[in-house]
């Protein structure tokens, strides 16, 4: 009795992946023969007139409706398809007479080259030919490799005579004109041609032969017909050679080259390549009508070379053999930013897209965003009707397309669409069914993706909660504006809603703004609080806000929307009068309740913070009279006037960073919605504004700036004096006018500085700027020192304003004037108004900021794309390893510790923040009255932990970490024995007994065994968490955090390394050299450490060896001695000079690089040395006429040859860091500078990436690489996590040699095809992939969104099996004896 | 009866030893003859005015209770009579910190800092260990003030 077959019935089957009934897996490249190409098509093309006289499309013209329909009114003769239907169909185009591709011109040219031109053999030996065919045929060749042992080929095929056949051939080249490549055999000639060449010359006419033939398209046709398959193979040729030539145009379908009717239906505007079809059609049939008729040859000819040029144009209109062209060729429709690649496959146009302008408002919650009424009805979302629903989607559907909560269409279980603005709404919605799929409105709580170009980084699309609101702009609140980098001065946002629900899941799961906090660049905060969020935090919690009960209470309720409970506390002052204060406000925002179990514990010091200097009662950190130090203790804010380091972004210590880590992103979220609520409310009631008496200045204060200037205007011209007699002392490197200019701006950057300074101290606490610089919101000293007391120094290049009129700046100033104000100083405030020049001056300041920008944002945004092409495929793989796409081993472990970024708590990467973690766990877990530990019983437990399964090296933690838990406890332990210490108790032995004594030090330092046990199971359990999961795409989040810190740094580009004058190119630039591996860059730098250090003698003599020194500079006299028997030149070196400098030069190591010098050419016996000091050159040319331009020759030239030192090192400057010396030397040739005596090659490393590479390897190169992004990054005031640095410079050495983010390096760290080709030289690798067979296996980012198959990244990464045959049934009985 | 876990009299000596910065709450400086203790207490001097000079006592306790039963956290409307009525100034806080004085090398006998923040208004009281025996971590503390 079988019951029957009950499933389990879902409201939702589950998902299956739809991959249709074939999935792409690759794709080869190849050409079409002319005979493919008539199979193909369905109609010949030989008419050059496209509509007859009532327009209606030629048959076989360029327009035959078999082709497909022309425009909207057409239809496919074929297929009796629409235009919307039908994709159209190919025709084809016979050409009378070959002509050359030009894609392949070049290929053409180089498998000429490589055959005889009479039996189309290769022209090698057969042993030769042999060889090369085993190493084509190598299976694991890439497609690389075999291309460069096709250029070998071609270089190799050098013979003359044919083995073969015994054919002279001579050198195949290009024409000098157009397409025609030419056999030029002059230089092969043998007797035979001699012999001909003197028979012609005993005939009348003036007959002259040339050795130099022409191989027409035709020729070339029958020399590649008849090529073996064998020598294909060995040419790299994937296919017959013969298809390399024209024979057939296919004619692309109508519809990708539609027609427009203008003029009322009487003319026709076509698509270029129509045009150009239809002038080839022409040329082709006068061409075939002359070869007919048996015209002229030369009438022929020159048709033919017009068709081949109209071919040409047609696949490339920008082909250096034409002349300009108006039309667009196929090349030009793949290529470039607007191109097929780009423009229309890498990035594809959507619906339910919505764009509008944002505003802000701070009463929606990070995570939501207010769609416009207007936008909502037309954005749907399809909802499938279930038991749930139908009420509400019926109510939908009766509001209809036009009113809010409504809907637009219906879909029926059979695939009809109901569109609800022509139907009865009623009766649509009382027939609604179960599993009809409703396209509603998009309602409040729905996923929406929130985006803002430019998308530098993955939070610039984020998804959030939509919530429907009139009026007609996006809104969101001010802390997601710096993800976003919005603001509200006009900006436009745009908007997209997923479709499915699985989108939706993976859109809030992996892009929800929640889940976005941190930036996986470094770890810090990104959506944090901005602005007068910060100020009104900053009024509200100063020191001395007291608040009664009743706006206390009204305060508290500014919090939320009367949503939440709040436990009101007890007040800080009783007596007098209740008071309550601001900062107990502030702990009641962050824990409203005791029913929210959120204990922040953080300590911050803020920037009014100072430490307390040189009291006899020196006491904490809290007692900061400025009120700086924020502490707060289990959610109550203990002391500090909280401001952006406690709030903002863009640190790892902030209140949100710990609220995020320490409990969840709801919790940082909330109490983000609760901050801005309050902050708007508060702030409006309060009142913040600036004006006219904000940025008047003190009588004090103007006082104190006019002495400071005139202080500094007379040290200025004392200083200018003193240049002017030449009494400057010259600072190292640098000239008198170079030493003056450094002096001046020193001296002048100190006024801004100094007046800021006072203006701080001076102003009121009311003040706005004032407040607004000191909680960070905005501003800075520098601003307000400009609004108030003065504007400073103007530079423009990094230098004072230049002269733009003759030795002058402007022609108010006498000539050659150097003071302050003839040179940029503005001594005028913003308040006081600038004078004339002074104005002048600032605004060549301003304008060289704003070409800054616009140069830069071109700059950088090209340098990202590039970093994102190169890195985009690398992902991490469940093994923890990092691949490419096709699975090539990048890195063995990411980032050498596999942690994510995004997740990093401490400075520098480090995982965790073992400070704030154990203050939190000392405040969490109080003792209550448990013993505390002995210095030995805390090691003893923390090696007990680290011993555990979850600790050990294989799989758990790495030895870094350990490490740093170690270290860090040991510290505490000395703490606690410093403190025992003082309280004259026994350092290592806790007593058991409770005296005071033992309580306070258990008090103050002490450790419980508990204590100590959550702090390390948090550690540990923390430390698991931050591992990275597999799939992540770190390549391209590797890419984002190196490119996006690029738009944000000027272009500024020099910069002191330690020395003055010392010039380093930092900012985009380098960062360029870098990622380019440039052979060449700007400032290469040698940091070369002394095995001496302490010793400035022993740096100088090193320093001395270093330089180069030029015989000019050493010698005493160069003289020329005129006698009659032997002139010749006498050299005398200064001895005095060179033991002053301990250059260890003499005259026998001067004659020896005399010699050596490559354009000196004198042999040994023409440099005589005399004596130690003296040498006798003898000019080399015996002929007497031309003996004195040769010495005078030797005159100029011996003064310039380097007689000691390095020729490459520019300078060496000697540099003081702490105690010890080293050498900064400025040029390259590392391995010399490694080999000089006295310096420590260990330790001496070069900012040149590519000379690290040959002088010390490919590991020293990557170390080198990563060093120097993180050094530019950090003097530019970034931090980035190094492990995307690691990523980058592991991509760039992975394949053994240095591989620069440019096209010809990512061409050999990629094998794709169709990733190339969307990058760069779109055309050239179509046609190179093409020649040579290759095929792409669709397996990248780039080829996947291309084809339109899911990527193997991320959420990719996994292919969930299921089994959706029917399982096989269990026997539950033996198997029968006899079967 | 409700214990005090610190009772003396004080002698302001200074007034904002570090320059005035807020308008309404001063920081003062104080201390005792007998025990050597020294303390800094930030006043609310608008409702609370102090000056050097000033002599009062000061008394820290964990409740207002007079029967000494513990304080519940949660502010009671007054009308009960309690500690608070025999004073002038009364604060409620959090002792959150305890360290020894960080320069005590010289010898002498080590000194204890007790450290309490009284929603934002900070108290440094400086003594010898005995005088901190009674305190706890985190423990609430009310400050009752009179001038004597």
């Amino acid at each position: 009795m079988a019951r029957p077959e009950e499933k389990l019935r879902c409201t939702k089957e589950p998902f299956i992946e739809d991959v249709g009934t074939r999935r792409i897996k690759s794709i080869r490249f190849s050409m079409f023969s002319g005979n493919e190409v008539r199979q193909s098509a369905e109609v010949q093309v030989w008419n050059s007139r496209i509509y007859n006289q009532d327009m209606r499309p030629v048959p076989n013209g360029l327009l035959d409706t078999r082709m497909g329909a022309a425009n909207k009114l057409g239809e496919c003769s074929t297929c009796h398809g629409s235009f919307a239907e039908c994709p159209g169909h190919f025709g084809y185009l016979k050409l009378a007479l070959p002509v050359f591709n030009v894609g392949f011109f070049n290929c053409i040219l180089d498998v000429l080259k490589c055959i005889c031109k009479s039996c189309s053999r290769v022209l090698l030996m057969e042993k030769d030919r042999l060889e090369f065919l085993k190493k084509m045929r190598n299976p694991k060749a890439e497609p690389l490799q075999k291309s460069a042992i096709m250029k070998k080929v071609r270089d190799k095929c050098k013979l003359s005579r044919c083995p073969w056949c015994g054919f002279i051939n001579g050198v195949a080249k290009k024409g000098r004109a157009g397409l025609i490549i030419l056999h030029d055999c002059s230089k092969t000639l043998d007797g035979s041609t001699e012999e001909l060449r003197d028979a012609l010359s005993h005939k009348k006419e003036k007959l002259s032969i040339s050795a130099v033939r022409m191989l027409d398209p035709a020729t070339v046709l029958s020399l590649f017909k008849r090529m073996t398959d064998e020598d294909c193979e060995l040419l790299n040729l994937g296919d017959r050679p013969e298809k390399l030539i024209v024979t057939e145009i296919a004619v692309p379908p109508v519809p990708i080259r539609p027609s427009v009717f203008v003029a009322g239906g009487r003319m026709s505007n076509e698509d270029s390549i129509t045009v150009i079809l239809k002038s080839i059609a022409n040329t082709n049939s006068i061409l075939k009508e002359n070869l007919q008729t048996g015209g002229q040859f030369m009438k022929c000819f020159d048709c033919w070379q017009h068709l081949q040029l109209q071919v040409v144009e047609y696949i490339n209109s920008d082909a250096p053999s034409l002349p300009e062209s108006q039309h667009r060729g196929l090349v030009q429709r793949l290529k470039g930013k607007t191109g097929r690649f780009r423009g229309n496959l890498s990035g594809k146009r959507t619906e339910y897209t919505g764009r509008t302008v944002i505003s802000p408002d701070p009463n929606l919650r990070i995570t939501e965003v207010a769609i416009p009424i207007l936008m909502a009805r037309v954005l749907t979302y399809p909802e499938r009707v279930s038991y749930y629903n139908i009420e509400k989607l019926r109510q939908c559907i009766r509001n209809g397309p036009h009113k809010h909560p409504g809907a637009n269409f219906i879909i029926q279980p059979d695939g009809t669409k109901l569109h609800l603005k022509y139907c009865d709404r009623r009766i649509a919605a009382r027939d609604l069914k179960y599993g009809c799929v409703v396209e509603r409105h998009l309602e409040d709580g729905d996923i929406v993706l929130f985006n803002r170009q430019p998308s530098l980084h993955r939070m610039s699309i984020m998804s959030h909660r939509a919530r429907i609101m009139p009026w007609r702009t996006l809104r969101f609140n001010e802390s997601v504006c710096n993800p976003y980098n919005a603001d509200f001065d006009g900006d436009e946002m745009n908007l997209h809603v997923p479709q499915t629900e699985e989108a939706r899941t993976e859109a809030l799961m992996l892009m929800g703004v929640q889940n976005n906090l941190c930036t996986p660049k470094n770890g810090e905060i990104l959506v944090a609080s901005t602005q007068d969020f910060l100020t009104s935090s900053f009024l509200v919690t100063r020191k001395d806000n007291f608040y009664d009960r009743s706006s206390f209470t009204l305060l508290c309720s500014y919090l939320g929307d009367a949503m939440e409970n709040i436990d009101l506390p007890t007040p800080a002052l009783i007596k007098p009068i209740e008071l309550w204060t601001g900062k107990q406000l502030f702990s009641v925002l962050v824990r409203p309740n005791a029913c929210t179990k959120v204990f922040l514990n953080l300590t911050v010091k803020e920037k009014i913070y100072k430490p307390v200097k040189d009291r006899i009662y020196k006491s904490c950190e809290a007692m900061c009279p400025n009120d700086g130090f924020v502490y707060f203790r289990n959610s109550e804010l203990l002391s500090g006037q909280v401001g952006k380091i406690t709030l903002g972004n863009g640190k790892k210590e902030g209140m949100f960073s710990v609220l995020l880590r320490d409990y969840n992103s709801h919790a940082a979220a909330s109490c983000m919605n609760r901050l801005a609520k309050f902050s708007a409310r508060f702030i409006g009631n309060h009142g913040f504004s600036i004006g006219v008496d904000d940025v008047q200045p003190g009588e004090h204060l103007n006082q104190q700036k006019k002495n400071k200037i005139d202080e500094v205007y007379k040290e200025c011209h004392d200083l200018i004096a003193s240049y002017s007699k030449g009494a400057l002392a010259l600072q190292s490197g640098c000239d008198a006018a170079q030493t003056l200019e450094h002096k001046i701006t020193g001296v002048l950057n100190q006024i801004r500085d100094a007046a800021g300074n006072v203006c701080m101290n001076t102003l009121h606490w009311r003040n706005s700027p004032l407040i607004m610089s000191q909680c960070g919101s905005k501003g800075s000293p520098i601003n307000i020192c400009q609004m108030v007391a003065c504007v400073g120094q103007q530079s423009v290049g990094g230098h004072r304003a230049p002269n733009g009129f003759i030795d002058r700046t402007l022609p108010h100033f006498p000539i050659n004037s150097k003071t302050p104000a003839a040179k940029g100083f503005v001594a005028n405030s913003f308040y006081t108004g600038l004078t004339a020049t002074e104005f002048f001056f600032h605004t060549m300041g301003g304008r060289e900021g704003l070409v800054d920008t616009a140069v830069k944002t071109a700059e950088t945004g090209y340098m990202s794309r590039r970093l994102m092409k190169g890195l985009e495929d690398l992902s991490v793989f469940y093994d923890q390893t990092v691949r490419n796409a096709s699975g090539g081993i990048v890195q063995f472990l990411y980032g050498d510790d596999g942690m994510d970024p995004a997740k990093m708590e401490g400075e520098d990467g480090k995982p965790l923040n073992l400070d704030q973690l154990f203050m939190k766990v000392m405040a969490t877990c109080p003792q209550r009255g448990q013993n505390t530990l002995s210095p030995d019983e805390i090691l003893q437990i923390l090696n007990d932990k680290l011993s555990e399964h979850d600790a050990s090296s294989d799989d758990g933690c790495s030895e870094k970490f350990k490490q740093l838990l170690t270290d860090f406890l040991e510290d505490r332990i000395k703490l606690l024995k410093t403190t025992r210490r003082a309280l004259r108790l026994d350092e290592d032995h806790v007593g058991k007994d409770s005296s005071i004594a033992e309580s306070v030090a258990a008090n103050i330092s002490g450790i419980s065994a508990k204590q100590l046990q959550v702090f390390l199971d948090t550690c540990l359990s923390r430390y698991h968490s931050k591992k990275i999961e597999a799939g992540a795409s770190i390549g391209a989040i590797g890419a984002q955090s190196i490119g996006e810190p690029g738009t944000q740094m000027t272009l500024k580009t020099f910069h002191f390394a330690g020395v003055a004058s010392m010039n380093v190119t930092l900012g985009v630039p380098r960062i360029k050299e870098i990622i380019n591996a440039a052979k060449k860059i700007s400032t290469p730098i040698i940091t070369a450490e002394l095995l001496s250090g302490k010793d400035v003698l022993s740096a100088r003599i090193v320093k001395g060896s270093m330089e180069k020194a030029v015989l000019g500079e050493v010698a005493e006299a160069i003289k020329i001695v005129l006698k009659s028997s032997q002139p010749n030149m006498v050299v005398k070196l200064d001895m005095q000079c060179i033991e002053a400098l301990h250059m260890g030069i003499s005259a026998d190591s001067v004659q020896l690089s005399i010699l050596n010098h490559p354009k000196i050419k004198l042999k040994s016996e023409h440099v005589r040395v005399i004596d130690k000091a003296k040498l006798r050159i003898y000019p080399a040319a015996m002929d007497k006429s031309k003996l004195l331009y040769e010495l005078h020759n030797l005159k100029s030239m011996l003064p310039k040859v380097i007689v000691k030192g390095i020729p490459t090192v520019e300078r060496a400057v000697i540099n003081k860091t702490g105690n010890r010396y080293n050498l900064l030397v400025e040029g390259t040739n590392l391995l010399a500078v490694m080999g000089t005596p006295g310096v420590d090659a260990m330790k001496t490393k070069s900012n040149h990436i590519m000379e690290v590479n040959r002088t010390l390897g490919i590991e020293a190169a990557r170390r080198s690489i990563i060093d120097e992004i993180q050094y530019t990054m950090n003097s530019h005031g970034m931090n980035i996590d190094s492990r995307h640095m690691m990523l980058l410079a592991d991509l760039m050495t992975y394949k053994g040699e240095i591989l620069g983010i440019t096209r010809y390096g990512i061409a050999k760290m990629k094998s794709s095809v169709l990733m190339l080709a969307s990058f760069e030289k779109t055309a050239e690798h179509l046609f190179n992939a093409s020649y040579s067979g290759r095929e792409d296996q669709i397996e990248g980012v780039s080829e996947c969104i291309i084809m339109g198959i899911p990527m193997q990244l991320g959420t990719g990464i996994l292919k969930v099996r299921q089994r959706l045959d029917h399982l096989p049934e269990f026997k539950y009985q033996p198997d029968p004896i006899i079967a | 009866m409700a214990e005090f876990l610190f009772e003396d009299i004080f002698t302001v000596t200074r007034l904002d030893p570090d320059g005035k910065k807020f308008d309404r709450v001063s920081r003062i400086e104080a201390r005792n003859e007998q025990f050597n203790v020294y303390m800094q207490l930030d006043v609310a001097t608008d409702v609370y005015p102090m000056h050097a000079g000033d002599k009062f006592t000061m008394v820290l306790v964990p409740t207002l209770n007079l029967d000494g039963t513990p304080d519940s956290g949660f502010f009671t409307q007054a009308g009960r009579k309690t500690l608070a009525d025999k004073y002038e100034y009364v604060m409620h806080g959090k002792l959150y910190k305890i360290s020894e004085d960080k320069d005590t090398s010289t010898g002498q006998n080590a000194k204890v800092e007790i450290y309490a923040s009284f929603g934002g208004l900070l108290m440094m009281l400086k003594g010898d260990p005995s005088s901190a025996a009674n305190f706890e971590l985190d423990q609430r503390l009310f400050l009752l003030m009179r001038k004597v």
